[in-house]
C-alpha cells in the first residue's frame, strides 16, 4: 500500500470547488448580502431615498407643467406645500430580481402629483424600504416604516415575500396593502390587493389561451425549481383537468445553464400537438426559447404561452420576427404598444418628465407603479379630515370600481377574506419586437378554485 | 413504488436520448475550452484561476453594448470582448501575480474569488435585471447548421466543440515544441531555479496571464450564445470547467478535455430522465467525486500512518 501526502494541487482544487460552490449558493440564493450595503441605505435614509428623482422634481420646480402631465393632479403648475402624507413601500432588490422600477414609477408619479397641487394641498411623500429576500431584513422594514417614517399607508410593494411575512402586522394595524405581488398571500389574505395577477392566475390565463383558442391537446407547463411551485400549477393543472386536457408538470433549476436540453426535452414531451406554457423571468424565459429556435424546434408543437413576465418589448426584440405569432403571452396589463388615449399620454409624459430612475421605462413594472399610485392618490383625495393611518386606509379598502385603461376590469379592494380583483386579463404576442395584443379582455376560468371562491366572496360582499 | 424501478422506468428511449448527446457535446466543449485555460495558467504560475467565468461574462456584456448601444459591427464587437479578457487578466496578474508569487497556491487562488466579486458587482451595477430587461448575444453562425436526427446543430454548435479541440491540441504541441511552452513547463517545475537558468519568468507569466485571458474572452462569447447571456450564469459556469480540471489533477490538459466532454454529455443526457433531471446540476461534483475517489483507491493518507 503506497502512502500517498494529499497533493497540494488537489487541496487547491477541493477548496476552489468548494469557494466558487459557496460563492455560486451565495450569488443565487442570498445574494442580497452583496446588496445590502445599499439596501441598508436605503433604509436607514429613507427620506433620502423617497427623493431619489429629485432631480426630476427640481426640473419641474418651475411648476410649468407641460404636455398634459398636469393633469395628474388638481391645481396644474402649484406646488403642494402642505404637511407631506406618508406612504411606504417594501420592494425586492437584489441580483437578478430588481423590482426597483415598481417603486421609481410611483416616486415619479408622486413627484407629478406633489408639483401640480398635491392632494388636498397635501404633497406626498415615499419612503422605500428594499430588501434582499431576507425575512429579518423585511418585518424589520415593516416596523420601521410604522414607527420610525410613521407611515399611514403601504402602496406599490413590488415584493417576493412581503405579502407572506407581514400580513398579520398590517391585519393588527388596520392597514389595507396596495401591490404587485408574487407570493400567494398577496392574493389570499383580507389585507392585501394586488393590481396584477402574479404567477398562478397568470399561467391560468397562458394556459386557458391555450386550450380554449388554440385547442391544444397537451399541455406543458414549466417553471422555476424553487419553493411555492406547487400552488402556482395547481391553477394549470385545474384549469387542464377541467377541459380533459393532459398537463404535464416540469420544474427547471435556475438559472438555465443548458437551455438547449430544456427546450428540447419541453418539446418532446408536448408533442406536435400540445402547448408548452413557461412561467419564468424573461432572461430564463428568453434562452429557452432562443434556444428551441436554434434547434429548429419552435414548429414542433402547436404553440407556445408564457405567464405575464414574458410581456416585455425586450423578449419581443430578442426574439425576433420568427416568434411572430408562435408565442401568446398572457398579460395582466394592457400592452402600451397598441392601447393610446389620455391616460396612456400621462403614464408616457410622466415617464418622460419625472422617470428618469425607471430603468425599464415603459413596460409592465412601471405600468403597475402608475396603476398603483393613481388609485392611492384618488383615494386620498376622497379622505376629509385629517390623514390618519384610519382614515387612509378606511379609504383605501372602500376603493370600489376604480377605472383605469391598463386594466381590464374596474378595480375594487373591499373587505373581503381574499383579494384577486384584476382576474380578467390579455393575451399578448411578438410582432416585429413589440408585444400586442392577439386576444382582449377575457375571465380567467373559475375553473381555478381560487378564482372561484374569490368571485363567490365578492359577490357575497357586494363588490 | 422502489426508486429504482422509477428510475427505470422513466429512462428514455435510446433514441429520445440521442438529441441530448448531441447537445451535450457543444456544452461539453466549451467547458473544455475554458478547463484548459485555467490548467495552462496554474502550470505556469500556480494560480488556479477562479475569476475565469467572471471576465467572460463581463467581456460578453460589454460586446452586447457595443453592438445593440454603439452599432459596433458584431466582429469587432466580440473581438473587443477576447482583448478584454486579456488585458484585465494580465493586468491582474501583472499586479497582483507578482505580489502573490512566493504565496501558498490556495491564498493565489482565493485571491482571483476578489476579482470574480469585483466584475460580479460592476456588472450588476452597469447591465442592470430592471424591468424585465434580458439581453442576448447571437453569433451569425446560429443561423447555419445541418440536421443531426431530430435536430438542427448549428455552425457554432460545431465551432464550440472544435475550438475545445483546437485549443487542446494547440496547447499540447505550444508546451512541448515552443520555447515558451518549454520556459513555462519549466516554472511549473520551479519558479526559482527557472529564472536562475535565465528564463524571463515575468514575460513567461505575462504571456500565460493574457493568454488565459483570451481564452476567458472566447469562452464567454461562446456560453453567452450557447447558455445565456447573464452574469451570474456565466460566471458560476467555471465550476463545470473546474471539476474537468480537477478530474485531470490540474495538469493533464487532454484528461481535462475528456473529463469536461463528459460533464458536458452527462449534463444533457439526464435531463429526459424526470426523476434526476432536477438534480443534473450536481453532474460535475458527482464527477469530480467519482473520479478523485477512483483515483486514490489504493492510497491512505500520510498523516493516518503516521498517527498510527
Amino acid at each position: 500500500m503506497r502512502s500517498y501526502h494529499l497533493l497540494p494541487r488537489m487541496r487547491i482544487g477541493l477548496a476552489s470547488v468548494a469557494a466558487v460552490a459557496l460563492l455560486a449558493l451565495a450569488g443565487c440564493g442570498s445574494s442580497g448580502s452583496s446588496k445590502s450595503a445599499s439596501g441598508g441605505g436605503a433604509t436607514t435614509s429613507a427620506a433620502g431615498t423617497s427623493s431619489a428623482p429629485a432631480g426630476s422634481t427640481g426640473t419641474s420646480g418651475g411648476g410649468t407643467a407641460s404636455g398634459g402631465v398636469s393633469s395628474c393632479g388638481p391645481k396644474p403648475g402649484q406646488k403642494a406645500t402642505g404637511s407631506p402624507i406618508n406612504i411606504g413601500t417594501i420592494d425586492t432588490h437584489q441580483p437578478g430580481t430588481d423590482f426597483t422600477d415598481g417603486p421609481n414609477m410611483i416616486q415619479a408619479y408622486f413627484n407629478c402629483v406633489n408639483d401640480n397641487g398635491g392632494v388636498n394641498g397635501h404633497p406626498l411623500k415615499l419612503f422605500v424600504e428594499l430588501d434582499q429576500t431576507q425575512p429579518a431584513q423585511i418585518t424589520a422594514a415593516a416596523h420601521k416604516l410604522i414607527q420610525s417614517d410613521h407611515v399611514v399607508a403601504i402602496d406599490g410593494v413590488f415584493d417576493l415575500l412581503e405579502c407572506t411575512l407581514d400580513q398579520s402586522y398590517w391585519k393588527g394595524l388596520g392597514i389595507f396593502e396596495m401591490d404587485a405581488g408574487i407570493a400567494p398571500e398577496c392574493w389570499s389574505t383580507p389585507n392585501s390587493a394586488a393590481v396584477n395577477m402574479g404567477p398562478r392566475y397568470s399561467s391560468d390565463g397562458a394556459v386557458q389561451y391555450a386550450i380554449d383558442v388554440a385547442k391544444a391537446k397537451k399541455i406543458v407547463f414549466v417553471q422555476s425549481n424553487v419553493p411555492g411551485t406547487g400552488y402556482i400549477a395547481a391553477g394549470p393543472s385545474a384549469l387542464a383537468k377541467a377541459s380533459n386536457v393532459p398537463i404535464k408538470e416540469l420544474t427547471e433549476n435556475v438559472p438555465i445553464n443548458d437551455a438547449n436540453s430544456v427546450a428540447l426535452n419541453l418539446v418532446n414531451s408536448a408533442g406536435p400537438d400540445g402547448w408548452v406554457v413557461l412561467n419564468f423571468t424573461p432572461p430564463e424565459a428568453l434562452v429557452i426559447l432562443q434556444a428551441a429556435q436554434k434547434l429548429g424546434l419552435e414548429d414542433r408543437v402547436k404553440g407556445w404561452g408564457c405567464s405575464t413576465p414574458c410581456n416585455t418589448d425586450f423578449l419581443a426584440k430578442a426574439l425576433g420576427p420568427k416568434w411572430n405569432r408562435k408565442l401568446f403571452v398572457n398579460a395582466e396589463l394592457a400592452s402600451p404598444d397598441d392601447h393610446s388615449g389620455p391616460e396612456w399620454d400621462l403614464y408616457k409624459g410622466i415617464l418622460s418628465k419625472y422617470g428618469s430612475s425607471v430603468a425599464g421605462g415603459i413596460g409592465s413594472f412601471s405600468q403597475m407603479g402608475f396603476v398603483l399610485a393613481k388609485f392611492l392618490v384618488q383615494a386620498l383625495q376622497n379622505v376629509h379630515g385629517a390623514y390618519t393611518m384610519k382614515s387612509v386606509n378606511d379609504a383605501i379598502v372602500g376603493i370600489k370600481d376604480y377605472k383605469t385603461s391598463m386594466i381590464c376590469e374596474p378595480w375594487t379592494y373591499g373587505k373581503v377574506a381574499l383579494h384577486i380583483p384584476n382576474n380578467t386579463d390579455y393575451t399578448t404576442t411578438p410582432d416585429n419586437g413589440k408585444m400586442v395584443t392577439a386576444q382582449g379582455c377575457t375571465p380567467i376560468s373559475a375553473a381555478d378554485p381560487q378564482i372561484a371562491q374569490y368571485r363567490a366572496a365578492a359577490k357575497a360582499a357586494g363588490i | 413504488m422502489h426508486p429504482l424501478i422509477h428510475l427505470a422506468l422513466s429512462l428514455p428511449s435510446w433514441q429520445d436520448e440521442q438529441p441530448f448527446l448531441v447537445t451535450g457535446l457543444a456544452l461539453g466543449g466549451v467547458y473544455a475550452l475554458s478547463g484548459v485555460g485555467m490548467i495552462v495558467l496554474f502550470r505556469t504560475t500556480g494560480v488556479l484561476n477562479l475569476s475565469f467565468g467572471a471576465v467572460g461574462a463581463f467581456g460578453a456584456l460589454i460586446s452586447w453594448q457595443l453592438i445593440n448601444h454603439s452599432g459596433m459591427n458584431q466582429w469587432l464587437a466580440y473581438l473587443a470582448c477576447v482583448l478584454f479578457g486579456g488585458v484585465i487578466t494580465l493586468a491582474y496578474g501583472m499586479v497582483f501575480g507578482r505580489a502573490l508569487a512566493g504565496r501558498d497556491p490556495l491564498v493565489k487562488t482565493t485571491a482571483t474569488l476578489g476579482l470574480t466579486l469585483i466584475l460580479l458587482g460592476a456588472m450588476d451595477l452597469l447591465w442592470t435585471s430592471n424591468g424585465g430587461a434580458s439581453r442576448s448575444i447571437s453569433l451569425p453562425t446560429d443561423n447555419h447548421g445541418f440536421m443531426v436526427g431530430q435536430i438542427q446543430v448549428t455552425t457554432t454548435d460545431v465551432i464550440a466543440l472544435a475550438i475545445g479541440v483546437a485549443i487542446t491540441v494547440a496547447t499540447t504541441l505550444f508546451l512541448r515544441y515552443s520555447r515558451l511552452g518549454t520556459a513555462m513547463r519549466a516554472m511549473a517545475n520551479d519558479r526559482e531555479i527557472t529564472a536562475t537558468l535565465g528564463v524571463p519568468v515575468r514575460r513567461v507569466e505575462a504571456s500565460a496571464w493574457f493568454g488565459c485571458g483570451i481564452v476567458a474572452g472566447i469562452s464567454g462569447i461562446l456560453l453567452a450564445d450557447l447558455v445565456a447571456l447573464d452574469a451570474t450564469t456565466l460566471t458560476f459556469l467555471v465550476i463545470s470547467s473546474l471539476a474537468a480540471a480537477l478530474i485531470a489533477r490540474l495538469s493533464s490538459i487532454w484528461i481535462t478535455f475528456i473529463a469536461a466532454i463528459i460533464i458536458g454529455v452527462v449534463d444533457a443526457g439526464v435531463t429526459p430522465i424526470t426523476s434526476l433531471t432536477n438534480y443534473r446540476d450536481m453532474t460535475p461534483f458527482v464527477l469530480a467525486a467519482i473520479a478523485l475517489g477512483f483515483l486514490n483507491r489504493k492510497r491512505v493518507l500520510s498523516l493516518a500512518r503516521q498517527e498510527f
